[in-house]
């Protein structure tokens, strides 16, 4: 059925595209009946249209129900747009503001590193040493082979507790009270942990040494001297939460700190590479009760009233 | 939180932080300004909570530079004073030099009272005990003489959408509200009746 408008859109596309098109007037008289029938097929219907056509609408429909169902493999997220990021120095001082008088000590920045990846591949996780820490309560135990140089070296790094079957002994008499809140392994000693069984000790603790967590070693010296200050980060639900500085922290050292950890989750992004495919969304800076600010890679403040020097008072 | 649009709303909550009562720029002359009271509200501290809660962000805001340190303590009892240092010389301020570790930091154990005046400087106090707020920020402004910050057209307008949003919401809230009352009633209603028949039943057995 042809309506009105459809008739004076034909007008109109006749008018515009003038050659090639026959007009009515030029069929010959004979052939009349014939030229009508064809264009009553040319009439569009909800469902007609050629072979290739009905193809591309398949082709097209398969396609978004293929973009739906990947949207429900990842995890939802937004690009912030430009008008909603900050630059360091502004969301500091808007931080700083929502936490006055508050004990800096009860108080940090925090960062969130929001990834676009799939729900069900493998996570991020790695451990970061900030150039200025946060705070420094590390206390390692190290499992390694008595009687050897190792437990030399664990005690020279300044281990707390170290040894193998004395230790594991000492893990399960106590263990809600433990001396550490690290444990690492020499390689030599995996056996012997397997063979302990404190899986089920050590594991809801997140104590439990294994290559996953980076915990098993060579070298108990250098994974000592790596850990001491490091913190430990893990992506979870499509984020990376850690905190990143105390909040009497200046612009400048926070913004070391916010670099090097973008640096490390780029570089385990890229290392990933091969098995899954990951991207850095966004950078969210936010403090203990204070609101989140998704920096825009910038640090001078906006107001040309304010100096990063006037966001390193005390609080 | 994903949803693009409630993030703009929430940004536009932001407007808090920077408007309202306390939104202030103070003269140059002061170097800090310490809050002393208890950590609960009774015997006449509830006044000096609220300033801290309400005012001093803002207060913070405008003025980065300028140390507010609060020091609570547990002494229900003992006053609730507030000391603004001025500098009274109109000299460039000598630099701190002690860490910032060592210096004065707010506290919730009274680890920090108010320091004595370093020479040159000058303690104006308000008594902040069995005041309203309101009243504090009042006395704040005049002992002070500092500037009031108005928010621009742009900012009042944005400021007026967040109110009729909030007011909107309100409306909303209600008719959802009314619709799960009414959901409860006969479901409550419902559960009442069932419970009849079967003693109903019990009892025919």
């Amino acid at each position: 059925m042809a309506t009105p408008k459809q008739c004076i859109s034909s007008l109109a596309r006749l008018s515009l595209t003038s050659t090639a098109r026959p007009t009515a007037t030029s069929i010959p008289r004979f052939l009349a009946p014939s030229i009508t029938q064809v264009q009553a097929q040319q009439t569009r219907y909800a469902g007609g249209g050629t072979a290739q056509m009905q193809a591309r609408a398949r082709e097209k429909e398969k396609l978004k129900k293929k973009r739906k169902q990947q949207r429900f493999k990842e995890y939802k997220f937004a690009v912030p747009s430009k008008a909603e990021q900050f630059s360091l120095c502004d969301a500091m001082r808007y931080l700083r503001a929502a936490e006055v008088g508050r004990p800096p000590t009860s108080v940090t920045y925090e960062v969130s590193l929001k990834i676009r990846t799939i729900k069900n591949g493998p996570v991020v996780r790695n451990r970061v040493r900030l150039p200025y820490p946060v705070k420094n309560d590390t206390r390692i135990g190290v499992i390694c082979p008595e009687n050897t140089n190792l437990v030399h070296d664990a005690r020279q790094a300044g281990a707390v507790a170290f040894g193998e079957a004395s230790l594991f002994k000492l893990i399960k008499e106590n263990p809600n009270n433990l001396p550490f809140n690290r444990l690492i392994c020499h390689q030599d000693s995996v056996p012997a942990l397997n063979k302990a069984g404190l899986g089920r000790i050590l594991g809801p603790k997140g104590l439990m040494p294994s290559l996953k967590t980076n915990t098993i070693t060579k070298s108990i010296k250098g994974m000592m001297t790596e850990m001491v200050g490091a913190e430990t980060y893990r992506e979870k639900i499509g984020a990376i939460r850690m905190p990143i500085g105390n909040i009497q922290f200046n612009p400048k050292q926070l913004s070391d700190n916010i670099k090097t950890l973008v640096m490390q989750v780029k570089g385990d992004i890229e290392a990933m590479e091969d098995r899954v495919n990951k991207d850095l969304i966004e950078v969210v800076l936010t403090s203990t009760n204070g609101p989140g600010f998704s920096l825009n890679g910038g640090f001078l403040p906006t107001d040309e009233m304010i100096e990063p020097d006037h966001l390193s008072t005390a609080m | 939180m994903v949803n693009p649009g409630k993030r703009m709303h929430i940004l536009k909550a932001l407007l808090e932080l920077r408007h309202g009562p306390g939104a202030a720029i103070l003269p140059p002359e002061i170097t800090r300004i310490h809050l002393d009271f208890a950590l609960r509200w009774n015997d006449g501290h509830m006044g000096p909570r609220k300033f801290w809660k309400t005012c001093l962000p803002r207060l913070k805001f405008w003025n980065p530079a300028v140390p507010m340190l609060v020091n609570r303590s547990t002494n229900q009892t003992g006053p609730a004073l507030m000391s603004i240092y001025f500098r009274q010389s109109a000299a460039k301020a000598t630099k701190n030099l002690t860490p910032l570790v060592q210096q004065p930091h707010s506290s919730t154990t009274n680890e920090c009272p108010a320091p004595p005046p370093e020479e040159e400087e000058r303690v104006v106090t308000i008594d902040m005990k069995h005041q309203h707020s309101d009243a504090i920020l009042t006395e704040f402004l005049q002992k002070t003489g500092a500037t009031l910050v108005h928010p621009t057209p742009d900012e009042q307008m944005e400021m007026q959408q967040v109110e009729e949003l909030q007011e909107k919401g309100a409306v909303d809230r209600a008719i959802v509200k009314k619709y799960l009352d009414e959901k409860r009633r006969e479901e409550k209603l419902l559960l009442q009746a069932r419970q009849e028949a079967e003693a109903i039943k019990l009892a025919n057995q």
